[in-house]
């Protein structure tokens, strides 16, 4: 070792030098493997949609997806069908003025801590073999205790009734929060119908009740006020008043 | 150059005889959290490997020319720059898998094993044989965590690599699957018979006592 790497200028120089090289390879790998990453999330989303329609251990999921599932653009002020949006992602409705507003600039409650509300928002129909409705599946967000939740709530043709509710991403506390995702809890959300509250304790038989995880009231509190903001008024609720007068019959 | 029985010691010493989780009980953190299964242990274990192997390889290579002032940031950023490589491939290619490993992949970088060997032997020893002693403690990490994950999964679950091995009672069979080995704190009690294994097998791990 000589002693001319102490220098400033020699450290300084190792430190920009590397800084760049590994700045290089980092976005490299980044920007070339974008598109497959890309592919791998869209066909992650499509797959939990097929679970929460009760469609699971699918091979081609692209193909199942293609043929039991309805994607359908949903206007959230009207509830009526709206036009689609190419490659649409709810990250992207924070930022773009078309396509998002503001909850607190137009005096709406922000119950689920999400800030912007996309003004159109796509719902999933899944089919039975007949044509008919078999669940309605809408994607619903909430801020949990560390973060935003990602998921889907899928529910009976009458626009009341659960069927399962997913979560597909989020940042709770694994064995804690995380039991969200533990399908012996999201079983007991089968069934019970809109609106519903996730109370501490034992729910019991009741309809609209439903067991709070243990040692995560923060995020049980999350899921709730999710899925009461999405299934409200200035969530999905125009639509689903349309769907309970038989609109998807 | 170091001749081939030097290589041989740096590359397998460390999978029994100085086995960096058995011996140095560095890198317990990831070994208890994505053990429960063995897909996941396999996949972390050659993400670690290849990450100690490829950062103790670049470390080396620019030894003489890090000052000692700014080494261990030096380390960090070629580390973490490997990790961030890494996670990108795991997520195009096995997005399942990045998925359930989520942070633990990142925390590679925290991971002692990886600091530990960059600091203690790769900042002294020429590259070839920096990146054979990477391999070898990744290969000793890899050895720990996929006994681990074998028992987990095959007495947790009844399965291995997800395949049915024994009939669980839930499905017909005859097998009550436990419970506490799907939990992190098993691979706390297997990682203990481990070490006391070894160390009945080699008695010069056990320290004396004071």
């Amino acid at each position: 070792m000589s002693s001319n790497n102490e220098s400033i200028g020699k450290t300084l120089a190792v430190v920009v030098a590397l800084c760049l090289v590994c700045a290089i390879i980092v976005s490299f790998a980044s920007v070339q493997l974008r598109p497959l990453q890309k592919a791998n999330k869209a066909k992650d989303i499509q797959s939990n949609i097929l679970a929460a329609a009760g469609i699971s251990k699918v091979d081609n999921v692209a193909e199942t997806f293609e043929a039991k599932i309805e994607t359908r653009f949903i206007d959230m002020q009207s509830g009526d069908f709206a036009d689609p949006i190419e490659d649409f992602d709810f990250e992207k409705t924070k930022y773009d003025a078309d396509l998002g507003k503001s909850l607190k600039e137009n005096g709406i409650k922000d119950i689920a801590g999400i800030q912007r509300i996309t003004k159109r928002a796509p719902v999933y129909i899944s089919k039975k073999d007949d044509g008919s409705t078999d669940a309605i599946i809408l994607p619903i967000q909430g801020y949990g205790l560390w973060g935003l939740m990602y998921g889907f709530i899928s529910l009976e043709s009458d626009g009341e009734t659960i069927k399962d509710i997913i979560f597909y991403k989020h940042n709770e506390t694994p064995g804690l929060g995380g039991e969200i995702q533990n399908p012996q809890w999201t079983a007991t959300w089968e069934g019970k119908e809109l609106p519903i509250q996730i109370v501490k304790g034992t729910a019991g038989g009741d309809e609209h009740k439903i067991d709070g995880l243990s040692g995560a009231t923060l995020t049980s509190n999350g899921v709730d006020h999710a899925v009461d903001f999405w299934t409200g008024e200035n969530g999905f609720g125009p639509f689903l008043a349309k769907v309970r007068n038989g609109a998807l019959k | 150059m170091a001749d081939t029985k030097e290589m041989k010691a740096v590359l397998f010493g460390p999978v029994l005889a100085n086995n960096p989780i058995a011996l140095q009980v560095l890198g317990i953190c990831s070994a208890l959290a994505v053990t429960s299964s063995l897909k996941n242990a396999l996949i972390m274990s050659i993400a670690l490997t290849l990450v100690t192997a490829f950062s103790s390889f670049f470390i080396s290579l620019i030894r003489n020319q890090i000052p000692s002032s700014v080494r261990i940031i030096v380390q960090m950023t070629i580390i973490a720059s490997l990790v961030i490589v890494v996670d990108q491939v795991l997520q195009a290619f096995s997005y399942a898998t990045a998925k359930e490993l989520s942070v633990f992949v990142g925390l590679i970088i925290t991971n002692c094993i990886v600091m530990g060997r960059a600091e203690a032997y790769a900042m002294k020893s020429p590259p070839i044989m920096s990146f054979l002693d990477g391999i070898g403690n990744g290969l000793g990490y890899s050895v720990v965590l996929l006994t681990v994950g074998f028992i987990r999964e095959l007495f947790g679950k009844g399965t291995l690599f997800g395949v049915d091995i024994i009939p669980l009672v839930q499905d017909g069979g005859w097998y009550q699957p436990m419970g506490l080995l799907i939990l992190p704190p098993s691979a706390f009690f297997i990682i203990g018979l481990f070490i006391w294994v070894l160390r009945t097998y080699k008695k010069d791990q056990v320290e004396a006592k004071a």
